[in-house]
């Protein structure tokens, strides 16, 4: 037992003695015993309505709860065979589930449908004659104090559990629950809340305000904190859930600007062009003052409005915006739609970075005979994985001039090659917004869906161009053309340059042969992208593979990283450990740009790459896999924060790869953009001109 | 919870401020409870340690020193020290014990004791409304009275019907209390009805395995007073735990009725019939592959795990009534082995 609840069972003991203290006048004995029968009584009218669920096979512990076997409680609703009861019941998904009706009559039953906001489930059983079924109090009638009985039908012997207690709130949990105070646990879930006369007011469940899962609100078990869904909201959606339609909460799709939602107005902070927030109308920086006419002055009250409803529900929401009402109707959803990234269709220019400081020299004094010169990346040795590279923190504080973003090439075919953008145009500004930056640019353009047209404001020499660009989908090619420098020509550097060509890296907690090529030209203002070669079964001669890129990352300003496993047959564990550290130490000599860094996995190495692309909490831009057999594993959602782009070279007989394309199809379903090559059916090497292709790729995954 | 509570009572005073006096100098509850304190005991003896605390409760059930309590670790100790419902300290000697039912029974060096009269204990039934006391947690220090709970009877259930669901050689019938009675140093302390008639003796913490609740509960006086008696008298002699002489020396395995189940690999591997044997006795009454095995002789099987435990009681002499799910139906054999 947690301390927790023996805490609670010690209230329970002084509560109790404190409340036998008053009993009632002379006729209290009589009194007692009167309510004591009109319990039994009550107990006795509900009953028959009350069955006893029994499921046969099924998980044996959800999460790190185990899972009883023993019966639990449903509530007959409907006298052709339709029983509710709690979705905690079923967390373990049994096999087949039996109902024992109060005669003790046994019938399988099937699961009609669930309402995973009240986490309650509807069954059905095949009936022979009509089923009875209890009496509802009206909700009106429920007031806080009055007797209530918790019922269930879960221990040996022919006769119902009973727990009594009081009404403690009739508006619990964002106004979907009514709470008692009497005994609820897994021995009545699902059973009947009564009141004094035997009436139904509410089917019991675990339902906390803490988490919406299943398995909340089972913490609070036998404490005195009991919920139950009311009646009458049962009856309201009991049709639908007879037709076999399961409710989910309804989303608005929006992220606040606060975190503190109990304080913080309720201003919208995030509002992704998926979310059915965006598709009504609203926008990141709305203020939401009413939903359905309820005013809302805290963010927690949005929550409080949405969470009760369901997906499907249309609520009409009013927001402030700047000192403008504005009112929209949307419908909530049950899962956003995966969000598609739309494209400009142009590379920007690069601007160049401030060369680097000569280090301060650490003061003799201060030093430790053991302590080494700290670098940026030395200082905090988080243990990441190469999925977040850290970024090399700058040493300068300087407040951040706007760089003007210049395009680099416009994508043939493209929205700004049809709205008439030239190569070397500035923008100044989109749908009115001053672009300052490209990060600024990428943001916004993340802001629309695509086929949505936006002015666009372009410098051209000393005019300004107003254009009109609609957007499009993130195409999945890898644009064709000439490719012009990515910057203006690099500042000359006068300090002395970290070795360049192809250099040996040594990591300190890892012990693997780590080499990388850096361009023979390497100038510490430009920023340089990442490729992170993962070799296939059999290791790899880094040196060849080096002399084949090296043409590619000279033209591209490419880093080519080659970390090596320890074992070259397969790679270890621990491994996408020692690439991130091997991407952290390249960043500290190198100046890298940390939102260009790619990972290329050849035959088995594909395996790694995908793991390490797909991680959510991973920032790398692109994953490519050469002649990998195996099939990408599950890519994290799409979202306006972060890019992935996939390029998958595809090697083995049609038969073999339809479990690749599968992949491919949910990739795209998802609204990755992913590039096929078909390399025929023997795995083999890029050509020069396939390798060409794929450095042109890389050059290009900070197009927007 | 507890404001809730405090609050209606407040309101309850409030509204009847004449009656308050009179409701707590009259009220029949507090009666009940004073008197019942007086019979009441603080056990002390072993443990202390690694969270098996060294206390439980117990009652005065004869006016010359006789104390029911439960049979545990607290008592293997040559110095048991108990406390009574007056404050008075006396060492207890134990008189003898039923590890079966799990009780055991003191005696201490006194006379005109206050106590339970076991003869005229209540039979109850679930909604009956009970107060249960007891040290639970220890939290009565010194000479002050054991806490007080009240409740009601929940259901009236025996602990018997599924092997190895509570761990408790008890396997009787049981008061299930809605309220959380059954808490550390609370074994042995008893069950009343509000009229202050013993009904039960409140039984060690036990975890119901069926749905992973802690079960609050006692067991009925009748259950236990034949055993009380016996040691009383002198003439017990303890039994065994008997569940295990239930099992035949030859018990039926399926194979010999035809059935083959499916492999066993899950921890709760839904118990399907994977084959029949022609001609076999399965075959003949009508199982077939699929079928989807829910009851032997009435007992739910969950799982092939549960399905060979089960089988473990039943002789190969006897025949067996096995409950299948087809589909939707159930379906119902009664097989026996050919021999």
């Amino acid at each position: 037992m947690s301390n927790n609840q023996r805490a609670w069972k010690l209230s329970h003991v002084i509560l109790t003695v404190a409340v036998l203290l008053p009993g009632l006048a002379p006729a209290a004995e009589d009194i007692e015993l009167l309510e004591q029968q009109a319990f039994q009584a009550a107990v006795e009218r509900v009953a028959p309505s009350v069955v006893a669920i029994e499921t046969v096979g099924g998980l044996e512990k959800v999460g790190k709860m185990l899972i009883g076997t023993g019966p639990t409680t449903g509530l007959i609703v409907d006298q052709d065979g339709y029983i509710v009861s709690s979705a905690f019941n079923f967390i373990n998904k049994p096999a087949s589930i039996l109902v024992r009706l109060a005669d003790g009559q046994r019938k399988p039953a099937e699961l009609v449908a669930s309402d995973r906001n009240r986490m309650l489930v509807l069954l059905k059983i095949p009936v022979d004659k009509p089923l009875p079924v209890p009496e509802i109090a009206p909700h009106g009638e429920m007031r806080v104090g009055q007797w209530t009985l918790a019922v269930g039908r879960t221990f040996e012997g022919d006769q119902p559990n009973v727990a009594v207690g009081i009404l403690s709130a009739v508006n619990r949990v964002w106004g979907k629950a009514i709470q008692t105070d009497a005994a609820v646990s897994p021995s009545n879930y699902g059973g009947p809340l009564i009141d004094i006369s035997g009436r139904v007011m509410g089917v019991l469940a675990p339902l906390s305000p803490k988490s919406a899962n299943e398995m909340a609100g089972v913490e609070w078990y036998d404490s005195g904190i009991g919920m139950a869904v009311p009646a009458d909201h049962l009856l309201k959606i009991l049709p639908r859930l007879k037709k076999g339609e399961d409710l989910h909460t309804g989303l608005m799709g929006i992220a606040f600007a606060s975190r503190n939602l109990a304080t913080a107005d309720a201003v919208i902070g995030a509002c992704p062009p998926n979310s059915p927030s965006y598709g009504a109308g609203f926008r990141a920086k709305d203020k939401i003052i009413e939903i359905d006419g309820a005013k809302i002055a805290r963010a927690a009250q949005v929550k409080e409005e949405t969470s009760r409803r369901y997906a499907g529900q249309s609520i009409l929401v009013a927001v402030m915006r700047g000192d403008k009402r504005i009112e929209h109707k949307l419908t909530l959803v049950a899962k956003l739609k995966p969000y598609q990234r739309p494209t400009l269709g142009i590379v920007p220019m690069r601007p160049l970075r401030s060369p680097p400081k000569p280090q301060p020299k650490p003061k003799k004094v201060e030093k430790k005979a053991d302590e080494k010169p700290a670098k940026p990346s030395d200082a905090k040795p988080k243990e990441t994985t190469a999925a977040e590279p850290e970024k090399p923190k700058k040493a300068k504080p300087v407040a951040k001039k706007p760089e003007p973003v210049a395009v680099r090439f416009v994508c043939p075919g493209g929205p700004a090659e049809k709205a008439g953008v030239k190569p070397g145009d500035q923008v100044v500004s989109l749908d009115g917004e001053p672009i300052k930056s490209i990060a600024a640019l990428r943001a916004k353009v993340g802001q629309y869906l695509p086929g949505e047209e936006l002015p666009l404001e372009v410098k051209r020499g000393s005019k300004t161009i107003k254009l009109t660009v609609k957007l499009a989908t993130m195409p999945e090619d890898i644009p064709s053309g000439d490719l012009p420098t990515a910057h203006a020509p690099g500042k000359p550097i006068k300090d002395k340059l970290p070795a360049v060509g192809s250099v040996p890296l040594k990591l300190e907690k890892h012990e693997n042969e780590v080499h990388a090529y850096v361009p023979a030209n390497y100038n510490p203002t430009i920023p340089y992208g990442v490729v992170v070669w993962l070799h296939g079964e059999g290791g790899v001669d880094h040196a060849k593979l080096i002399a084949s890129w090296k043409p590619h990352c000279d033209r591209h300003e490419l880093i080519l990283l080659v970390p090596k496993s320890a074992d070259p047959a397969k790679w270890a564990d621990d491994d996408p450990k020692m690439i991130g550290a091997a991407v952290r130490k390249l960043a500290s000599t190198y100046a890298v740009d940390v939102a260009r860094v790619a990972v290329c996995g050849q035959g088995d190495g594909g395996k790694l790459a995908y793991q390490l692309a797909f991680n959510p909490r991973s920032s790398i831009a692109a994953v490519a896999t050469i002649a990998t057999p195996q099939q990408p594993g599950k890519a994290p959602d799409t979202n306006p924060r972060r890019r992935l782009a996939i390029y998958i070279a595809t090697a083995g007989k049609e038969s073999e790869l339809s479990r690749i394309d599968r992949a491919v199809a949910e990739l795209r379903e998802m609204k990755h953009p992913v590039i096929v090559k078909r390399l025929g059916e023997t795995p083999r090497d890029l050509t020069p001109a396939e390798t060409a292709e794929l450095a042109r790729w890389f050059d290009t995954l900070d197009r927007i | 919870m507890t404001l809730t509570w405090i609050a209606s009572l407040l309101l309850c005073l409030s509204a009847l401020p004449a009656a308050a006096e009179a409701v707590r100098s009259h009220s029949p509850v507090t009666e009940t409870i004073d008197l019942a304190q007086a019979k009441m005991v603080k056990i002390w003896g072993a443990g202390g340690y690694r969270g098996m605390e060294a206390y439980q409760s117990g009652m005065l059930i004869s006016p010359d020193g006789h104390i029911l309590t439960v049979w545990s670790y607290v008592l293997d100790t040559d110095y048991i020290t108990t406390i009574l419902g007056d404050g008075r300290k006396f060492e207890a000697k134990l008189l003898g014990a039923d590890p079966r039912l799990e009780l055991a029974v003191l005696k201490i060096e006194a006379e005109e004791l206050p106590h339970f009269e076991l003869e005229k204990a209540a039979e109850l039934n679930a909604g009956t409304r009970v107060l249960a006391f007891s040290n639970l947690f220890g939290v009565a220090t010194g000479n002050e009275p054991t806490s007080v709970q009240h409740g009601v009877v929940s259901v009236v259930t025996t602990l018997k019907a599924r092997r190895g669901v509570f761990e408790t050689p008890y396997n009787g019938p049981v008061y299930v209390i809605d309220a959380a009675t059954n808490n550390p140093g609370a074994a042995g302390g008893a069950l009343l009805t509000r009229q202050g008639r013993l009904a039960g003796m409140l039984g060690k913490e036990l975890r119901n395995s069926l749905s992973n609740t802690w079960l609050n509960y006692a067991m009925p006086v009748g259950e236990l007073r034949k055993s009380i008696d016996q040691i009383r008298t002198g003439k017990f002699i303890a039994r065994e735990n008997d569940d295990a002489q239930d099992k035949p020396e030859e018990p039926l395995k399926l194979a010999m009725l035809g059935i083959l189940m499916i492999p066993d690999v899950l921890q709760r591997t839904p118990p399907y019939v994977d084959h029949v044997d022609s001609g076999s006795a399965a075959a003949e009454a009508g199982v077939k592959p699929d079928d989807l095995v829910l009851m032997i002789n009435d007992r739910l099987i969950q799982s092939c795990k549960t399905l060979d435990g089960e089988l473990e009681f039943i002789d190969r002499e006897d025949s067996v009534k096995l409950t299948v799910l087809r589909g939707p139906e159930l379906l119902e054999f009664t097989l026996r082995a050919a021999r």
